[in-house]
C-alpha cells in the first residue's frame, strides 16, 4: 500500500500540491464559512491567474534547468508599452500586438543569450532584468499611465459566465500541457533538462529548444502584464517587479525540480493556486500584516524541504535496488 | 605665435576656473524613481537650476549599498550639499558621516532620517497629517452607520516612515467612531498586491463600508473589486462604499472627479522639493535651519477636486 502510493506520488508530481491545496482549503472552510462560496473561489482564480500562467512559462524554462530572473522586467516593460502606445495611437491592436511581440521578443533574447554565450541563465537573466527595467523605466519617465476601463474587460470582462483571466488561464493551461507532454519539444526540453551534455551528443536541436522555451516564457508573460495591467487600472513605475520570485515559488511548491529534467504545469498551476490560498486565508482570519511573509517564506521552504527529502529517499531506494540487483548477478554467476 | 597660444590657453584656463568657482553643485541622492518622487526631483532640479546651481542626480534604484556608493562618489565629486531620499538610514550613515566630515550641508528629502546624527535637517511630507485628515473624513462620513462599521486599510510598506505614519493618522482619526472592526491589507506599495489583498478583504467581508488607500495610486485597483462585485457605487449614493487615499496621483484625481473615490490628501511635492533646496543653499551660507520641516497635504473632495486641478501634482 505504501509502496504504491510512493510510486504514484513519483509518478504524478503535481500530486503532493494537490493534497496540500485540499487540506489547506478544508481547514479554510472550517475557519471560515465565506471560504466555501462560489464568489470567493472565483475571486482566488481571478487572483491566481497572472501567476499561474507566468508559471507556465517558467515551467518550460525550468524544466530545461534554466531560470528566467527578467520575468517581472518584461511585464513592466511589456505594460509600459502597451500604455504608452494605447495612450500615443488610441489602437488596441497596435498597442496589443506591439506588446505580446515585444515580451516574445525580449524572452527570446534571453534564450539566444543563454545558448550563444553559455552564461549561466540566472547571471544573463539577472542582467536583462536590470535592462528590461530599466527600458521600461526610460519609456514611461517613470510616470504612471491610466488605461481607459474598457481595457478592463480582460481583467474583470466575461465570456460564457466566465471571467476573461480564467478563460485565458484555461487555454494557456491546455497548451502548455498539449506542449509539455505531447509534442517534440516537451520531450527535448526535458532531455535537456535532465543532461544538456546527452543531449547535444545525441544531436537534440538543444539551442532551438532553450530559445524556444525562454520564448514561451516571454509570450506568457505579455499576456499576463495586459491582464494585471487591465485589473490595476493602468501602469504604475515598478508593476511586476519581484513577480518572479512568486512564480518560481508556484513552480517548485508544484513538485518541478530546480535543476531540470521533471515538472509538471498541472502542479505549477496548483502551486499558483496554493500562494492565493494562503494570502486568502491570512485575510479571512484578519492575520496580522507583519506575519504575511513569514509564512509564505515557511511553506516555500516546508515544500522544498519535503521535495528534497522525498527525492534523497527516492535515490537511496535505487542505490539500494541497484546493490540488491548486483548481488543478485553475483549470486547467479 | 607660442606666446598668443599660451595666452589664450592662460585665459581659458582663468575664465574656466573662476566659472567653476562661481558655479555650486548639489547631489542628489534619489531612493528610486516613481512618479511621486519624480515629481518632488523635477521641483528640486528647477528650483536649483532658478538660484543657479547644477545638479548631479544619483538613483539607487532601491538598493542601499548603491546609495551609499553613490554618495561616496558624490563627495568625491565635491558637492556642497546632498538631498538624500534614503533606501534605508542604517547602511548610508557612514557615507554620511563621510559627507558631514567634507564639510557638506545634508538635507534628507521626503524620508525622514530621525536618528542619523550627521544629517543637518529633513523636509517632507506630515504624514501623520494627512492620514488624520482622510480620517477625519472617513470618520464624519460613517458615523452615520449603525452598527458595526468596516473599514479596509491598504496599507503601504511594513518598513516605510511614511506609510507608518499615515496609517497611525488615519486610526487616531477614526478613533472616535465606535465598534469598528479594521482589516488590515499589505500591499508594499505593490497595485497588483493591493488589488488581491482588497479582494480577499471582500469575500471575508461581505459589506465593507470604506476603503483607506494609503496611496491613491491603488484605488484603480479597489475600483476593479468593487466592479467585479457588482458594487461599484458613485458617491453620495446608497450603497456607497467611502474611498479616500493619500498621494495627489492621476490615479486618485481621476477616481475623485468621477465619484469612485470620495477625496484624496494631495501632497505638496513642489513645495517639499523647492524647501529642499532652500535648506540646503542656507546651510551652504552658514545659516541655521529648523531640524525638522513638515509640508502638510490638502483634501480635496469629488465636490472641489477640478477646482484645485492646478494644485494636483498628478493631473498637471
Amino acid at each position: 500500500m505504501k509502496s504504491t502510493l510512493n510510486s504514484i506520488i513519483s509518478k504524478q508530481k503535481w500530486l503532493p500540491i494537490a493534497l496540500a491545496n485540499m487540506v489547506f482549503a478544508a481547514l479554510l472552510a472550517i475557519v471560515s464559512p465565506v471560504f466555501l462560496t462560489l464568489s470567493n473561489f472565483q475571486s482566488m482564480l481571478i487572483q491566481s491567474g497572472v501567476t499561474a500562467i507566468m508559471a507556465i512559462g517558467m515551467t518550460f524554462i525550468i524544466i530545461t534547468a534554466g531560470i528566467d530572473i527578467s520575468m517581472g522586467a518584461i511585464l513592466f516593460f511589456c505594460s509600459a508599452l502597451f500604455a504608452q502606445l494605447l495612450q500615443d495611437t488610441q489602437s488596441y491592436w497596435l498597442a496589443f500586438s506591439a506588446a505580446i511581440a515585444c515580451a516574445t521578443l525580449l524572452g527570446t533574447i534571453n534564450g539566444v543569450l543563454v545558448t550563444r554565450f553559455k552564461i549561466s541563465p540566472l547571471i544573463t537573466t539577472l542582467a536583462t532584468y536590470s535592462i528590461y527595467r530599466g527600458m521600461a523605466i526610460h519609456l514611461t519617465g517613470a510616470q504612471n499611465i491610466p488605461v481607459p476601463r474598457e481595457m478592463g474587460f480582460l481583467g474583470n470582462g466575461k465570456l460564457f459566465g466566465l471571467p476573461v483571466p480564467i478563460i485565458l488561464l484555461i487555454v494557456i493551461f491546455i497548451l502548455g500541457v498539449y506542449l509539455l507532454n505531447h509534442t517534440r519539444l516537451g520531450l527535448y526540453a526535458k532531455a535537456i533538462g535532465s543532461s544538456a551534455r546527452s543531449a547535444n551528443e545525441s544531436n537534440l536541436p538543444v539551442t532551438k529548444v532553450t530559445v524556444a522555451v525562454y520564448a514561451i516564457g516571454g509570450m506568457v508573460t505579455g499576456i499576463s502584464a495586459l491582464i494585471l495591467l487591465a485589473r490595476v487600472g493602468g501602469l504604475q513605475s515598478g508593476i511586476g517587479i519581484g513577480i518572479e520570485f512568486t512564480v518560481i515559488a508556484a513552480v517548485i511548491l508544484g513538485g518541478t525540480k530546480l535543476t531540470g529534467g521533471s515538472g509538471t504545469i498541472v502542479g505549477s498551476v496548483f502551486g499558483a493556486f496554493f500562494l492565493v490560498l494562503i494570502d486568502n486565508g491570512l485575510n479571512l482570519v484578519n492575520a496580522s500584516p507583519y506575519i504575511y511573509d513569514i509564512v509564505r517564506g515557511s511553506v516555500l521552504l516546508a515544500a522544498v524541504a519535503v521535495d528534497r527529502l522525498s527525492a534523497k529517499r527516492q535515490e537511496s531506494r535505487l542505490i539500494q535496488i541497484k546493490k540488491q540487483r548486483l548481488e543478485h548477478n553475483h549470486a547467479t554467476n | 605665435m607660442k606666446k598668443l597660444l599660451a595666452l589664450l590657453f592662460s585665459l581659458t584656463f582663468v575664465m574656466n576656473s573662476a566659472t567653476a568657482a562661481e558655479k555650486i553643485t548639489i547631489g542628489l541622492a534619489v531612493d528610486q524613481l516613481f512618479e511621486s518622487r519624480v515629481a518632488e526631483n523635477d521641483a528640486i532640479k528647477d528650483e536649483a537650476a532658478k538660484r543657479g546651481y547644477s545638479v548631479i542626480e544619483v538613483v539607487a534604484d532601491g538598493d542601499a549599498q548603491t546609495q551609499n556608493q553613490q554618495i561616496q562618489s558624490l563627495i568625491t565629486q565635491g558637492v556642497k550639499a546632498i538631498l538624500v531620499c534614503a533606501v534605508d538610514q542604517n547602511t548610508i550613515e557612514r557615507a554620511l558621516m563621510a559627507a558631514d566630515r567634507a564639510g557638506i550641508a545634508i538635507v534628507a528629502y521626503d524620508r525622514s532620517l530621525a536618528k542619523s546624527r550627521v544629517v543637518d535637517t529633513f523636509v517632507g511630507p506630515d504624514s501623520l497629517a494627512d492620514g488624520r485628515l482622510a480620517g477625519a473624513y472617513t470618520a464624519k462620513q460613517l458615523a452615520k452607520v449603525k452598527g458595526e462599521k468596516v473599514i479596509v486599510e491598504l496599507i503601504g510598506a511594513l518598513n516605510d516612515q511614511n506609510g507608518i505614519d499615515r496609517s497611525k493618522g488615519f486610526r487616531e482619526a477614526i478613533e472616535g467612531l465606535d465598534n469598528v472592526k479594521l482589516i488590515e491589507v499589505p500591499t508594499d506599495w505593490d497595485s497588483a498586491r493591493a488589488l488581491s489583498g482588497t479582494q480577499n478583504a471582500f469575500q471575508a467581508n461581505p459589506i465593507v463600508h470604506s476603503v483607506f488607500a494609503a496611496t491613491d495610486t491603488h484605488i484603480p485597483s479597489v475600483e476593479t473589486v468593487l466592479t467585479d462585485l457588482g458594487k461599484l457605487k458613485p458617491a453620495g449614493t446608497d450603497g456607497h462604499v467611502v474611498i479616500t487615499g493619500i498621494n495627489g496621483s492621476l490615479d486618485g484625481y481621476q477616481a475623485t472627479s468621477k465619484g469612485i473615490a470620495d477625496g484624496i490628501v494631495v501632497m505638496n511635492l513642489d513645495k517639499i522639493g523647492r524647501t529642499a533646496v532652500d535648506l540646503a543653499e542656507k546651510l551652504i551660507n552658514g545659516e541655521t535651519v529648523e531640524r525638522r520641516n513638515v509640508v502638510s497635504g490638502n483634501f480635496y473632495t469629488t465636490d472641489n477636486i477640478q477646482q484645485h486641478k492646478d494644485a494636483i501634482w498628478g493631473a498637471k
